[in-house]
């Protein structure tokens, strides 16, 4: 794949016209739905390189998620990327939801290195650079993850990989999360659903099991087969729980049944944004009808 | 990036290319500057004064009223020259520096008044009696740096002509703190060693002087000092500030019996610390805690400091500062030439004071240096000499054991 | 370094901590907070900051915002960015914005992103919510020596390779140990080629297993000893000599220009052989002291700048460094950043298209270019072209 399928994007973006990049589907109302009269393409598919010694992967951003995980695992390794099944390695990075993993992966936006994209006015450029340390010049790659491709679409990508846990699993009971959080050493994942706890537990198997017998034996938590399913939508934590939602507990996202309003940004911060988004995409060509200040959470 | 530094060209401050040209600028000094904490102000830094010392010696920069504010609000308290990598003299600098500088500008009638008074031992206790007396009949202000009750007649006690070791008394501390030397002299008897004082003979060790410029008048009462002193016993000091100058007497006068004298000097807990053993058991009073505030003196210049917690153990709990050491803000003759900066350096160490306070049940703050301990007395604090503390959990028991 | 004409805006004494909250692990605090005061702050809590530059005891966090600043730890807990939870800044157009929120995602675009690693061109941070880290249950600090600096460079690619991320992996050459040795006594091989600390935390079982293939891998690729820290005061004194390096340099030669580049990490030994190549061709002293588990190199050009004309010999060899950096698939800094020095470089890592995306995020901040003007951004786009060597400010990063 590489530079040929790279350009082959480019040309098929092109200079005009409205267009969307399709992942997955799996999260297409995100931030709204794309304008119907947009041109629908497609970003490159597939492992371009793999370099387990180096702990790095490129990628076509049309890749789906599972494809990737799949070629990680053989390495015992994987990528701090998390989505609905038929996700694509693009779209989760530009929704831009971290995994709910993510104080053991990181965040979406720390796993994003370089990203090969195509400008509104359709040509190449790249943003960040291979290595898994770089401050050269400015972090375009934080502002392109979770920016549903207002800026630039991204064509080939290098995520920074993580070593497997050689063990999971999942608890729960009745706790305080704050309590768990003081008991385990940087636990995965805590949820809390306003009555129970479930935790994610992961690392050299002898670690994990220890600190699971301390919550069984602490606070009575079980095993179970897998985390608490998440109600479909996101917002933030107000302070209270809203009826059926799910705390992330150190993160602030309240995963809930019922769909919130997102809050206005500032009068300064809008600025910024309008400048950004006339500047990257004067005509607003580029996933019309998307708006990532539509997204509560 | 560079770290660079360019070499004097004119030397017109005599400095030492060397010395100049070993600082890289890599700011590692700059967290133990207590001037620089408390004013955030790079010309109020090592690393700053010393790019100001190489720029008036090449002759760059202009000696204007700036620059030498610059090199008078140093404290002198060499937190930095501890934390260098490089090992930069900072020391030696300053010095020099101020010597060059003293040498042009000269320093204020005042400050040579005073500093004329500490070496006439007999004028100084006149003057502290006057002192006593306006400061029983509250005529001086409570933030005067002085001690709390000055001695109102001379209590100092005579002592022995010969002595296993010197106790050198100085000037200011034999005159205000007459109570210290005793409790010192107490403790060191009780462990069978017998004192003798230095006294009027030996005076001043000159360390303001010499931290002022007056290199000369320094050097001279290195020589009297020394003279005053039999050259064959260990000569102990119960105050940081003056055991650093005669420690320094070495590189002061560039001979050798000025080495030998130094090579002589302890810190009176660096003795006792040396052998523990001797040291009597408590016997009286409680086990009581105690905060230790280290005199730069003591842990940059001497280096010596753990000493003072060794000898401590066996009578108090010790607590430790949460500052890393940084100075308190006396800084000899600075709390009375910068006291809006002395006393801003000092709001810093009073908040480590309290925040161990806090923590614990003490209520003593103890310091091995007069010029520290008067100037946290000044801001509200009970301040005793660590030996004090020893003292009175021993008192008693030489009695018995040596018959006093 | 200002450029012409600008005015100095200087935070340091906006030192306040402003608020911890420890349950919810996250502190407030003002730009010119010292990073290593955060961390004596928080004593007792728990919990630490965890960006740790070796400078950690004179820099501060607004600086360390500013520059996307590193250290030793970012290997496992990642760069200043990572740990920025919101923050406060005053726009170039005098308007307050809060960026970022105190915990989770942001909404709408990621300008928290953005700004951090701004080099002061977005903005100024005012107030920085920062995330806190939990200590870890376990540490096991390793010191590991070699006669050949290849064979530690190997060991690093090996212990990465391995499926293993240190909390910390730095290497030191034999001149860098010679010069602090003897004011860290930290116990570091005098006559060793290259000593490698690595650091290894988290839950006791997985430490011990970490630590025992650390230690099968780098006899395996040559280590003469390996020794681990008896205790926190050893361990203490094992880093202080790691931190203090750059400033012990002066011991050697009174100048020294440190470089910071990334360079892929299976690719250490070559690239720094190439390194000491550079410098013995060019007359000077090469000596490397890094970040080598997420290879940010630091290569230290030490020289005597009394001496007439070695200072082109000083800048063509760095650009050479960085040129050898960028041809093995590296990029021009780790975590210094590009100020006024690497400005010229940046066209031989972006072509203009990338520039031109880049611009287009400062111009979004600040339209009207006032902010720390000059700096990041080289002025003309032109491919490959090396603009005239710029000034070189003095002082340093450490």
């Amino acid at each position: 794949m590489g530079v040929s399928r790279l350009e082959d994007f480019r040309e098929e973006v092109g200079p005009s016209g409205p267009v969307c990049v399709r992942g997955g589907g799996t999260r297409w109302l995100v931030g709204g739905p794309p304008d119907g009269d947009s041109r629908q393409v497609r970003a490159p598919s597939g492992i371009v390189a793999f370099d387990p010694a180096e702990m790095t992967v490129e990628v076509g951003a049309g890749t789906p998620l599972a494809e990737l995980s799949g070629a990680l695992a053989e390495h015992r390794q994987e990528a701090a990327l998390d989505g609905p099944p038929g996700s694509t390695v693009g779209g989760v990075l530009a929704v831009g939801r971290s995994s709910l993993r993510r104080i053991r992966v990181g965040s979406v936006g720390d796993a994003l290195l370089q990203a090969n994209c195509v400008g509104a006015d359709g040509s190449l450029f790249t943003a960040g650079g291979p290595t898994v340390k770089n401050v050269s010049g400015y972090d375009l790659c934080r502002l392109l993850v979770g920016s549903l491709g207002t800026l630039a679409l991204l064509g080939q990508v290098i995520l920074r990989t993580w070593p497997s846990p050689e063990r999971m699993l999942w608890m729960q009971g009745s706790a305080t999360p704050e309590a768990v959080r003081l008991l385990c050493y940087r636990p995965s994942s805590v949820l809390w659903d306003g009555r129970q706890v479930s935790v994610c537990l992961e690392g050299y198997a002898q670690d994990v099991e220890v600190e699971a017998a301390a919550l069984a034996s602490n606070f009575g938590f079980v095993e179970v087969a897998t985390g608490p399913v998440l109600p479909p939508h996101r917002s933030r934590w107000t302070g209270r729980l809203p009826e059926g939602g799910l705390l992330e507990v150190g993160t602030s996202v309240v995963h809930g049944p019922v769909e919130e309003p997102a809050p206005e940004p500032g009068p300064g911060v809008a600025a910024i944004v309008a400048r950004l988004r006339s500047g990257f995409d004067r005509e607003g060509r580029l996933n019309p009808g998307r708006d990532p200040y539509r997204v509560a959470a | 990036m560079t770290a660079s530094s360019s070499p004097p060209t004119g030397g017109l401050l005599g400095l030492s290319d060397d010395a100049l040209t070993s600082c890289v600028f890599c700011g590692l000094c700059l967290a133990h500057c207590p001037t620089y904490r408390v004013t955030g102000d790079e010309r109020r830094s090592p690393r700053g004064r010393i790019a100001l010392m190489r720029a008036a010696d090449a002759g760059t920069t202009v000696r204007d009223a700036e620059w030498h504010e610059s090199m008078d609000t140093c404290l002198l308290c060499l937190g930095c020259q501890v934390a260098c990598p490089s090992a930069v003299p900072f020391n030696e600098l300053m010095h020099d520096t101020r010597a060059a500088v003293a040498g042009v500008r000269g320093v204020p009638l005042w400050l040579r008044l005073g500093f004329a008074v500490l070496v006439r031992p007999r004028l100084l206790r006149g003057t502290s009696r006057v002192l006593a007396l306006l400061q029983r009949l509250r005529l001086i202000p409570g933030r005067f740096p002085l001690p709390r009750r000055l001695p109102l007649r001379d209590a100092r006690s005579r002592g022995r002509t010969v002595g296993d070791v010197v106790l050198f008394t100085g000037c200011v501390m034999d005159a205000w703190q007459p109570e210290v030397h005793a409790a010192v002299e107490e403790v060191l008897e009780a462990c069978g060693t017998t004192v003798r004082r230095s006294g009027d003979a030996a005076g001043c060790c000159g360390a303001m002087h010499s931290h002022a410029g007056l290199e000369d008048a320094a050097r001279s009462l290195a020589e009297r000092v020394m003279a005053a002193i039999p050259a064959d016993v260990p000569v102990l000091v119960d105050s940081a500030g003056c055991g650093a100058a005669l420690r320094d007497y070495g590189s002061l006068l560039g001979t050798p019996e000025a080495a030998a004298f130094s090579d002589r000097v302890r810190d009176v807990h660096e003795w006792l610390a040396a052998d523990i053993e001797r040291m009597p058991a408590a016997t009286v009073g409680e086990r009581s805690t105690v905060v230790v505030q280290d005199p730069c003196h003591l842990r940059h210049a001497q280096g010596k400091h753990a000493s003072v917690r060794s000898v401590l153990a066996p009578y108090a709990e010790t607590v430790e500062l949460d500052d890393d050491g940084l100075c308190c803000g006396a800084g000899g003759a600075f709390s009375v030439l910068q006291p809006g900066l002395s006393a801003a350096v000092r709001s810093r160490k009073t908040a480590s004071i309290r925040r161990a306070m806090a923590t614990t049940d003490a209520v003593v703050v103890v310091s091995a240096n007069p010029g520290c301990a008067i100037h946290l007395a000044t801001a509200g604090h009970v301040v005793r000499h660590p030996l004090e503390v020893v003292a009175e959990r021993i008192r008693g028991t030489q009695e018995d054991a040596h018959g006093r | 370094m200002p450029s012409d004409g600008s005015v100095v805006i200087s935070t340091t004494r906006m030192n306040r901590i402003l608020e911890v909250d420890v349950e919810r692990r996250i502190a407030w605090v003002e730009p010119g907070v010292i990073n290593l005061e955060l961390t004596r702050h928080l004593a007792g809590t728990g919990l630490h900051f965890a960006p740790d530059p070796s400078s950690q005891s004179a820099c501060t966090i607004g600086g360390n915002v500013g520059t996307n600043a590193g250290g030793p730890h970012c290997l496992l807990y990642g760069v200043t960015s990572v740990h920025v939870a919101a923050v406060e800044v005053v726009l170039p157009d005098g308007d307050v914005v809060v960026l970022g929120e105190e915990e989770g995602d942001a909404v709408g675009y990621d300008l928290r992103g953005a700004f951090v690693g701004g080099e002061g061109t977005l903005g100024i941070a005012t107030r920085i919510a920062v995330r806190l880290t939990p200590d870890p249950p376990d540490v096991r600090t390793m010191l590991l020596d070699f006669m050949t600096i290849e064979e530690a460079a190997d060991t690093v690619s090996a212990v990465i390779a391995a499926g293993m991320v240190p909390s910390a992996l730095e290497l030191m050459d034999q001149q860098v140990v010679q010069a602090v040795e003897p004011f860290a006594n930290a116990g570091y091989s005098l006559d060793a080629a290259a000593v490698l600390i690595v650091e290894l935390d988290g839950l006791p079982a997985g430490v011990a297993q970490e630590a025992e293939a650390v230690e099968l891998l780098a006899l395996q690729n040559g280590a003469r000893s390996v020794r681990v820290a008896a205790d926190e005061e050893e361990r203490a004194r094992i880093w202080k000599g790691r931190k203090a390096a750059f400033g012990a340099i002066a011991t050697i030669k009174p100048a020294y220009y440190l470089h910071d580049t990334v360079i892929p990490r299976t690719r250490l030994a070559e690239v720094i052989s190439g390194v000491n190549a550079i410098a013995e061709r060019h007359g000077l002293i090469g000596m490397n002291v890094f970040h080598a588990g997420d290879g940010n190199l630091h290569p230290l050009l030490v020289f005597d700048d009394r001496e007439p004309g070695i200072m082109d010999h000083v800048y063509a060899a760095g650009e050479e460094i960085v040129r050898l950096s960028l041809e093995v698939g590296g990029v021009l800094s780790g975590e210094h950043g590009i100020g006024l020095e690497k400005r010229r470089f940046m066209p031989l890592l972006f072509s203009p298209e990338d520039l031109a995306a880049q611009r287009l995020l400062r111009d979004a901040f600040d339209p009207e270019g006032v902010s720390n003007p000059d700096k990041v951004l080289p002025d003309g786009p032109s491919c490959g072209e090396i603009q005239d060597l710029p000034e070189v400010p003095e002082g340093t990063w450490v």
